[in-house]
């Protein structure tokens, strides 16, 4: 039985999605509607910032990753066994790590072209800025407040400013370059925790090449095994996937204000940076040296960071069920069905539940649904 | 995660802010890092005098601390480009010592030979034409054994030294140079790379 992609199911088709075509608009809560629509077109006024965004992160990409090259490829001819090998384990951490954390958005997965965007960024651009300034930084204090201190005390001063400020400088150029992907604090948390670990990743390889040299080149892969196991299997659950999800978030605060934000949500984002920044300092302050230290301060950021994901989840959820409840009203749907929508596991159960050959057509009137709920959901944002 | 719901009509009565103003402050703030830092470090004074004759800590691991003592004058630590207890860079006129504090990870740790030939391909990394001679004996002051040999490169000529501590923990590496360093430079100063100590640290 097939019908036409506009024609209405009954209401009591369990599974079918009537064409969100008929919807009635909810007129009542559009805030800003003058900057979004639907399916993630470009508003106007909106198309130059973006483009010129992604010109920018994609020069600064290639300055990167040329920078870093020309920084590591004499260690890499060198060592070539032990580059190859972190890099290995640096892919091997970025597939997983990409897999999880777009897997983590409520609702649905984040835009594939920004979330790919915000990697590179954190694997190239970032990374090489905070190798720069770090090292400018770093000199600075060691001038200022002797050598001494600074072994001591100088990660804690530098990294978290540095390479806070150099991913959130990310985030926001994804931001503007893909208006439509970071809407809210749910996709500011997301698209950070990948800038995050594309930062992580290109870290991990600069931390296990710089251990290579301290182990006075007679390690082999020792140093290299030893840094993935201490960055990722030790430390990674609290590091800097995390941070910047903390402060992409605040971006997502930002953007669903259209960048104008009132007193309170201003105050609310430059806190969750400065959150961001105070985890960072945490992890690199030498006030938890052992082992056990360590694990103190991950067990902090990570749940830290999953108390602000948790927060930000539950309220985009609840608007977006909201939305859809009431979308299935005008639609005729029962309202258990057009809620269940709103996650994965609950849109493949109803589509488990009309006949094979509907699937598709049903597939996309859920997605078209899916966006209609969530610009509902973010334009209630406030 | 506020939800000032107030927030809203008022920002929409306003309306919504250019996008350039967010692009503009991402840019310059990423800016600022990577060009404002380098600047004011380039601005400040970057090498401090070290005076002969007194331990200047050089590494420490696993129960040794590393120190080096100049028996000349006219030695000055080049503080930006060092980092305590990883690597020193010390010049007096046109001769550097670049010193490398190395802490092994393998068990048992590495011998001498391991080391220099470690030491070789840590010195081709930093630059490609760099070669590092057959290794000779050599003791500091102190009586602790090590290598050296003559390191050469398309833009310099100087020695190589390798200490191991006395339980092969940690290890001193040298380098000293210059691109504009004669032969009589270097020989004025070459007893510096057997002015190295390892005191056993107090637990």
């Amino acid at each position: 039985m097939n019908r036409g992609p506009d024609e209405r199911p009954a209401a009591t088709d369990r599974g079918s999605v009537p064409s969100p075509r008929e919807a009635r608009r909810d007129e009542s809560g559009p805030r800003h509607a003058s900057e979004r629509r639907p399916g993630g077109q470009h508003a106007r006024g909106q198309r130059l910032p973006s483009l010129v965004a992604l010109a920018l992160i994609a020069v600064l990409c290639a300055a990167g990753l040329a920078y870093l090259a020309l920084r590591f490829t004499g260690l890499v001819r060198v060592f070539f066994s032990e580059a190859s090998l972190s890099v290995f384990l640096g892919v091997v951490t970025l597939a997983f790590g990409f897999w999880v954390l777009r897997r983590i958005r409520p609702v649905r997965d984040p835009a594939l072209d920004a979330s790919l965007v915000a990697v590179a960024w954190g694997l190239t651009a970032a990374t090489a800025g905070g190798v720069v300034a770090n090292a400018a930084l770093g000199a600075i204090w060691n001038k200022s407040l002797g050598l001494p201190f600074s072994e001591v005390w100088g990660a804690a001063l530098s990294a978290p400013l540095n390479e806070e400020v150099l991913k959130l400088g990310g985030i926001v150029l994804v931001a503007v370059a893909f208006p439509a992907a970071v809407r809210g604090p749910v996709d500011g948390f997301v698209i950070g925790s990948l800038v995050g670990l594309g930062f992580e990743v290109t870290e991990n390889f600069v931390y296990s090449m710089n251990a290579v040299v301290q182990a006075g080149g007679t390690g082999g892969l020792v140093p290299v095994v030893q840094t993935h196991i201490l960055r990722v299997g030790l430390a990674g659950l609290g590091s800097h996937w995390a941070m910047s999800a903390v402060a992409g978030t605040a971006v997502g605060l930002l953007a669903a204000a259209a960048w104008r934000p009132g007193p309170r949500r201003a105050v609310g984002a430059a806190l969750l940076v400065l959150l961001a920044m105070g985890l960072h300092w945490l992890v690199d302050s030498p006030l938890f040296g052992s082992v056990l230290g360590v694990m103190i301060e991950v067990a902090v950021v990570f749940l830290t960071t999953m108390a602000v994901y948790f927060t930000v989840r539950h309220v985009h959820r609840r608007r977006v069920r909201g939305a859809l409840a009431s979308e299935g009203t005008a639609l005729g749907m029962r309202r258990s069905a057009a809620v269940a929508l709103a996650n994965r596991h609950g849109r493949g159960r109803e589509l488990g539940r009309v006949a094979a050959p509907e699937r598709p057509v049903v597939e996309r009137r859920q997605e078209q649904m899916l966006a209609i709920a969530e610009d509902r959901a973010v334009r209630h944002t406030p | 995660m506020a939800e000032a719901t107030e927030e809203g009509p008022r920002a929409y009565r306003r309306g919504p802010r250019s996008n350039w103003v967010p692009l503009g402050a991402a840019a310059a703030a990423i800016a600022l890092l990577v060009v404002a830092w380098p600047l004011v470090n380039a601005l400040l004074p970057g090498s401090e005098s070290v005076p002969s004759g007194e331990p200047v800590p050089v590494g420490s691991a696993s129960g040794y601390r590393a120190t080096l003592t100049f028996p000349q004058e006219g030695w000055y630590l080049d503080t930006g480009a060092s980092q305590a207890g990883l690597i020193y860079r010390f010049h007096r006129g046109p001769v550097e010592l670049t010193l490398n504090a190395v802490t092994p990870v393998t068990s048992p740790p590495p011998t001498p030979e391991e080391l220099w030939d470690g030491m070789r391909e840590i010195v081709r990394a930093g630059e490609a034409s760099a070669r590092l001679g057959g290794p000779e004996a050599i003791s500091t002051r102190d009586g602790d054994e090590g290598l050296t040999g003559v390191l050469e490169s398309r833009h310099q000529r100087g020695a190589a030294v390798v200490y191991p501590s006395p339980d092969g923990r940690l290890a001193v590496e040298m380098t000293l140079a210059g691109r504009e360093a004669t032969m009589a430079d270097l020989t004025a100063v070459a007893d510096v790379v057997r002015s190295v100590s390892f005191v056993r640290e107090e637990a």
